[in-house]
C-alpha cells in the first residue's frame, strides 16, 4: 500500500541528510572548524559560525529527552497510528531530533531510556528514520 | 511604585468570538482596528505605527511594511507583525524614542478563509517535525513530560490551574466556553487524552475572533476617552523557532533577563495583581511563573496552587484565557486587553449589576478582580518568550 502520510520535503540543504538515510545512515553536518555536530541542517556552525561542514555518520544512538503518546493528532492520516510515540531524542553526538519510539508498548518508553535509530523505506526517495529501545 | 508614565494603552476592541464566524480574518481586523480607535477617540488619521495582522497583498509587490502602508493609506513609522506584549514593547520603545506617537496593534484569525493563519503542519518548512505526527498539544506535552522529569510537577498542579482559569471563562458571556463548567481537578484529568500528560482540558480551545489596541504617548493618552494603562516595561527573547526544532526548556533560561524588567518598572512581583499568563496549554500556567522569576525554576506547579484564584495574590487569566475564552490563533493582545478592562472595570459577568460596573465578589457569578493596579501581560511560552508591564492610571 502506498505511503499516505506527510512526507519531508529536503531542501538543497537537506538532501545530504536523506540521502544518507535513504542508504540507512543517519547523518549529521559537523563543523570543519569546530567539530561540532548539528541538527537540524543550518548554513551555520551554531558554535563557531564557520560555514564549512562536512556530512558526518552517527552512531544512530541516543537516549530519549522527552516524549508524549499522541491519542489525538491534529490531521486524520496519522489516526491509524494512534496511540503513537512522538520522543525528543537525545542523539550521543549531542543534537536533539524530534521522532517516534518505535518496537515497543508507548507505556514502557520513559525519560532517559536508550535507543537506536531504525529505518523505515517510507518511499523510493524518503527514508524516515525513528527510534527503537536499545539493546 | 510605578515611575514610567509616558507610553500607554488608550483603546482596546475585541469583535464576538466565536466558533465560525464566516467572516474573513481581514474583516475580523478592519472591525476591531475601528472599534479601538473608537474607544480611545482617535482616528486612523492620528495612527502613525502598525503592529500585527499582515494585510493581504494586493496587486504590489506582495506581503510588505509597504503593502500595510499603502493599504490603510497611512505614512507608517514602524510597520511589524506582532502581536501582545512583544508589539507593546516594540510600540512603547519607538514612542519613547520619538519614531512614531501612536500604534495601533491588531491581529485576528478566521477558519472561513485562509488568510490569518496557516493551516498548521503542512508547510513545506516543518521537513523535520511533520512526517513525525507531531502537532500543537504535542510539542507542549513534550515540553510539560519533561518539566515533570526534572522538577517533580504533578498532573494534579496541571489539571489545577487549567480548571481554575477556566472556571473564570465559565463566568465570562463573551468567552466561547461560557457556562461550560464550572471544572473540577478530577474532570480535567478524566478529560479524553489528546497527548500524554495533556488532556482536552489542559488544551485551548480554537476559534475565530479579531482584537486590537491603540497604544499612545503619554502627552497624548491624557487626551484620549478613557484612562491611560501605563506600558512600564517588560522583556523578550528568541531562543529557537517553536514546531521547527524539537521543543525543549531552554526558554527559562532567559529567567534574569525578565526579572530585570521589573526594576525598569520600579514594581516588585508582589506588588502584582493580575498575571494574564498566555495558557495555550497546561506548561504555559506552569512554566511562566518560573520563567518570570514570580518562583524557582521548578516551583511553578505548587505555587499556582497557592497563587492563582481570583482571591488569591496573583489570579490568572480572569476572562478564562485561551483555554476557554478564545484563541483565534492570534489570542495575544487579548492579554493585555483584559487588563484594561479589568483596570477600568469594565468586567461583563454574571454580576446582575456588571454593566454599571458593580461587582458582587461572589465567586459563583463574578470574574472581577478587587482593586488591581499592577498586571503582567504574558506572551507565549516557547521558543519566543516575552512579558510587559502594565499599570493602573
Ligand atoms: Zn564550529
Amino acid at each position: 500500500m502506498a505511503y499516505d502520510k506527510p512526507l519531508p520535503r529536503p531542501t538543497p540543504l537537506s538532501q545530504p541528510f536523506w540521502d544518507g538515510a535513504r542508504e540507512h545512515k543517519l547523518l549529521l553536518q559537523r563543523c570543519q572548524s569546530c567539530g561540532a555536530y548539528r541538527f537540524t541542517p543550518q548554513a551555520l556552525c551554531r558554535e563557531c559560525y564557520a560555514e564549512e561542514y562536512e556530512w558526518a555518520e552517527t552512531s544512530g544512538r541516543g537516549k530519549v529527552y522527552s516524549y508524549t503518546i499522541v491519542y489525538r493528532p491534529q490531521t486524520l492520516t496519522f489516526m491509524d497510528d494512534v496511540p503513537y510515540v512522538l520522543a525528543v531524542i537525545e542523539l550521543a553526538e549531542g543534537p536533539h531530533m524530534l521522532s517516534n519510539v518505535v518496537g515497543c508498548a508507548p507505556s514502557d518508553v520513559h525519560i532517559d531510556m536508550p535507543v537506536v535509530v531504525q529505518f523505515e523505506d517510507a518511499t523510493d526517495e524518503i527514508t524516515l528514520y525513528k527510534f527503537r529501545p536499545a539493546e | 511604585m510605578a515611575k514610567r508614565r509616558d507610553v500607554a494603552i488608550v483603546g482596546v476592541y475585541a469583535t464576538k468570538q466565536e466558533r465560525f464566524s464566516q467572516r474573513s480574518a481581514l474583516s475580523l481586523t478592519m472591525e476591531a482596528i475601528h472599534g479601538a480607535l473608537d474607544d480611545a477617540g482617535l482616528t486612523m488619521k492620528d495612527v502613525d505605527g502598525y503592529l500585527g495582522f499582515t494585510f493581504p497583498a494586493g496587486s504590489g509587490m506582495g506581503v510588505t511594511d509597504g503593502n500595510v502602508a499603502y493599504q490603510l493609506n497611512n505614512p507608517f513609522g514602524l510597520v511589524d507583525r506582532y502581536s501582545g506584549a512583544m508589539a507593546l514593547l516594540q510600540a512603547a520603545a519607538a514612542i519613547r524614542e520619538g519614531l512614531v506617537e501612536t500604534v495601533i496593534i491588531a491581529a485576528a484569525g478566521s477558519r472561513a478563509t485562509a488568510d490569518g493563519r496557516t493551516v498548521a503542519w503542512t508547510r513545506p518548512e516543518y521537513e523535520f517535525t511533520e512526517w513525525t505526527g507531531s502537532m500543537t498539544p504535542a510539542q507542549f506535552a513534550l515540553q510539560m513530560r519533561r518539566h515533570m522529569h526534572e522538577h517533580g510537577t504533578t498532573v494534579e498542579q496541571m489539571a489545577y490551574g487549567c480548571a481554575t482559569v477556566r472556571n473564570n471563562g465559565h463566568k465570562n458571556p463573551d468567552a466561547i466556553m461560557f457556562q461550560r463548567g464550572p471544572y473540577t481537578v478530577e474532570d480535567v484529568l478524566s478529560a479524553r487524552m489528546v497527548a500524554d500528560p495533556l488532556t482536552l482540558l489542559m488544551c485551548s480551545i480554537v476559534n475565530d475572533g479579531g482584537n486590537c489596541m491603540v497604544v499612545t504617548s503619554g502627552e497624548r493618552a491624557r487626551a484620549c476617552k478613557r484612562p491611560p494603562v501605563w506600558v512600564l516595561s517588560g522583556a523578550m527573547e528568541s531562543r529557537y523557532t517553536a514546531y521547527f526544532e524539537a521543543p525543549s526548556l531552554e526558554m527559562l533560561k532567559g529567567r534574569e533577563k525578565m526579572m530585570k524588567a521589573f526594576g525598569r518598572a520600579g514594581v516588585r512581583h508582589e506588588d502584582v495583581d493580575i498575571v494574564m499568563i498566555y495558557d495555550h496549554f497546561a506548561s504555559g500556567l506552569i512554566m511562566s511563573f518560573e520563567g518570570l522569576g514570580f518562583c524557582e525554576i521548578g516551583e511553578g506547579g505548587p505555587f499556582i496552587v497557592e497563587n492563582i484564584g481570583l482571591d488569591d495574590k496573583h489570579p490568572v487569566c480572569p476572562d478564562g484565557g485561551n483555554l476557554s475564552f478564545s484563541h483565534p490563533g492570534n489570542p495575544y493582545n487579548f492579554k493585555a486587553i483584559e487588563i484594561v478592562r479589568q483596570f477600568r472595570g469594565d468586567v461583563n459577568d454574571l454580576c446582575p449589576q456588571s454593566a454599571e460596573g458593580v461587582h458582587t465578589y461572589d465567586r459563583s457569578i463574578c470574574r472581577k478582580v478587587r482593586d488591581p493596579k499592577l498586571a503582567a501581560c504574558c506572551g507565549p511560552m516557547t521558543g519566543r518568550h516575552s512579558f510587559a508591564i502594565l499599570a493602573k492610571d
